[in-house]
């Protein structure tokens, strides 16, 4: 093999595939299928450019990202929490409100958050909410609750689907949801109360197949499962592939009445955005109703937008969770990040909970 | 003959089916009429169709293969280098240069990387996966080399050297030829470990730069259809094909030791 045959080879590949930057592109890093592929064509004929989008599966992999200076990045969809983070690591550009005149479509409900008081650097974009999801069927012949966490929770209940249910594999989540059940707020950090909500977990756990967070909506689909507690978005899923499936039952989502946790993902702009110019008029394209709801329609998410509404298919928009009422959204809380201190008790009550027989 | 005992077959069907069953599967539910991983329905095509039309699938692919293709090239050539170097000058330092990468556990060699990148404010791409992925295969070329070196018989390059023959010349005609099944199986290993890295890739990949790893695992989140499973299948009969070409190419690189 000649070695200055390579050699040369190698320099071509690498200067072929050195990426060029003379179109106008929007870079988006999103989560994987959170933006409808009509919206993104509709964008695009709009703005006479390119979306290219990265995709991260967790906010903590963009944070890394961005803590170790990767840039070339215009919107970005974090969770509220991870914004604060963001807006505190000095990561986000200020939003110019006056450029993004369709934020009057969002509920105010969703709006001026202490995650971003004023909403100085991000807007809400969609949302899911952790809450029960169910086989109906099951739960009807069972004669079950669907709408309170002690189904989850209370031995009295969880007899009758012993080895049926599954909860999330997140110690946060499942002590938000012990806390709503026990009546504390989700963000509770006193040790008394999460010494409470720990012995509930630990009392129901024997009742529990598993903890599962990645393949809860086949178990459900399948009908090995029929009780979970899982994000909205998910169900929503497990009931579009049971219908396509042609199951004899839904998959149909429980609003717990004690409230549940939300997450709110919001559109960002990076401060080292190539684009700026783009990424405004990206964010307030996003805000129009329409292609809100392409987002809804697609993958069932929650929307904060009041103006999709009259976009959304009829049967999604009966779901609790995609436009919760009033009275239920007074009730759900997002959560907040908790002090080194409290991460360290919650991960002790967690390995106690996942050692306990 | 010499028998076999029944032991040893039934140890041998068991471990080859442990690794091969996982890999049937998948490539039996790419043809599998249903959204889920979870029970047969029929056959189709459609994944084969839908990944075909699935643009960002396609580029990942694509920037996979490109990568891989280049990593591997780059790490050979320097990987075998370092390795005749180690081979050659008994000096301490160069193996603990040399190996080190491979050591260090992933996510270091990705954040520090990153970091590096960043530093010199060179534009993430495509360019600095391929980087990424040359700098960590080329220790594990070296290594295949050196051990192929370690068995070769010294006194040959000797015999080309006492004939006339230039040192370049010994190393081109006699060395190489007889490294060569060492050559191509670091080749081979470098591009598999390109192909399927994660942890590197995510930290030096730049915005609108996606590998098949990268886009598969972003998909996790909302449950993995059978288009992965398609995807994988054709990776998997593309791998195949590159061994059996090898094989063909040099019948002795699939051998340990040369016996003849």
């Amino acid at each position: 093999m000649n070695i200055r045959v390579l050699a040369t080879l190698v320099a071509a590949t690498v200067a072929f595939a050195a990426p060029v930057h003379a179109k106008d592109e929007l870079h988006l890093y999103n989560w994987n299928n959170y933006i409808a592929p009509e919206t993104i064509k509709r964008f695009e004929a709009a703005c006479h450019c390119e979306v290219v989008q990265t995709y991260y599966s967790d906010n903590d992999e963009l944070l890394a990202k961005l803590a170790a200076g990767a840039k070339g990045y215009d919107v970005m969809v974090p969770t509220s929490n991870a914004v604060q983070t963001l807006i505190r690591g000095g990561q986000l550009k200020r939003i110019d409100k006056t450029a993004i005149p369709n934020i009057k479509n969002i509920d105010p409900a969703y709006l001026n958050t202490q995650f971003d008081p004023g909403n100085q650097y991000s807007v809400p974009y969609a949302m899911s909410t952790t809450i029960i999801g169910y086989n109906d069927v099951k739960m009807k012949e069972l004669g079950l609750p669907t709408d309170t966490w002690a189904v989850i929770f209370d031995p009295k209940y969880l007899q009758k689907v012993k080895g049926r249910v599954t909860v999330l594999d997140s110690a946060n989540e499942l002590f938000a949801a012990a806390l709503k059940y026990l009546g504390y707020s989700a963000n509770d950090v006193d040790p008394k109360h999460w010494n409470e909500a720990a012995d509930v977990i630990k009392k129901a756990k024997p009742y529990w197949a598993a903890f599962n967070a990645s393949s809860y909506i086949k178990e459900l689909t399948v009908g090995n499962i029929w009780l979970v507690h899982g994000y909205s978005n998910d169900i929503f899923q497990a009931n579009q592939d049971a219908q396509a499936a042609h199951r004899p039952f839904h998959i149909l989502q429980g609003m717990p009445k004690e409230g549940a946790v939300l997450a709110v993902d919001n559109m960002v702009i990076h401060k080292d955005a190539p684009r700026p110019d783009l990424a405004l008029r990206f964010i307030n394209f996003m805000l129009e109703g329409r292609n809100s709801a392409d987002l809804t329609n697609l993958i069932g998410s929650g929307n904060p937008n009041t103006d999709a509404i009259k976009y959304i298919k009829p049967e999604i928009l009966k779901l609790p969770a995609v436009f919760p009422p009033k009275d239920v959204q007074a009730k759900l809380e997002q959560l907040k990040d908790l002090t080194i201190k409290e991460r360290r008790l919650r991960n002790q009550l967690w390995t106690e909970i996942k050692a306990a027989r | 003959m010499h028998r076999r005992s029944p032991w040893l077959w039934a140890a041998a069907l068991f471990s080859y089916a442990f690794l091969y069953l996982p890999l049937a599967i998948v490539v039996v539910y790419s043809f599998n009429d249903s959204r889920l991983n979870a029970e047969w329905v029929g056959f189709t095509l459609d994944w084969y169709r839908k990944l075909f039309a699935d643009n960002d699938m396609i580029a990942a692919a694509g920037n996979s293969l490109l990568i891989g293709v280049t990593a591997s090239l780059a790490s050979t050539v320097l990987g075998t280098m370092a390795g005749v170097a180690m081979h050659r000058y008994r000096l301490r330092v160069l193996p603990i240069l040399v190996l080190a990468p491979i050591a260090i556990p992933e996510i270091l060699t990705g954040v520090s990387l990153l970091i590096f990148f960043v530093l010199l404010n060179f534009t993430l791409g495509l360019v600095s996966v391929a980087l990424a992925h040359i700098a960590f295969c080329i220790g594990f070329v070296a290594i295949v080399v050196r051990a192929r070196l370690a068995g070769m018989d010294e006194t040959l390059t000797e015999a080309a050297r006492d004939c006339g023959a230039s040192p370049a010349n010994a190393f081109r005609h006699v060395t190489l030829p007889l490294i060569m099944p060492g050559v191509i199986a670091g080749a081979l290993m470098a591009f598999t470990l390109s192909i399927d890295d994660f942890v590197i890739t995510f930290f030096t990949a730049g915005a609108g730069t996606v590998t098949l790893p990268l886009q598969i695992y972003s998909m996790i989140k909302i449950s993995v259809t059978p288009e992965v499973n398609a995807v994988s299948t054709l990776l998997m009969l593309l791998t195949l094909l590159l061994i059996v070409a090898a094989a063909r190419l040099s019948p002795s690189i699939l051998r340990s030791n040369q016996d003849n």
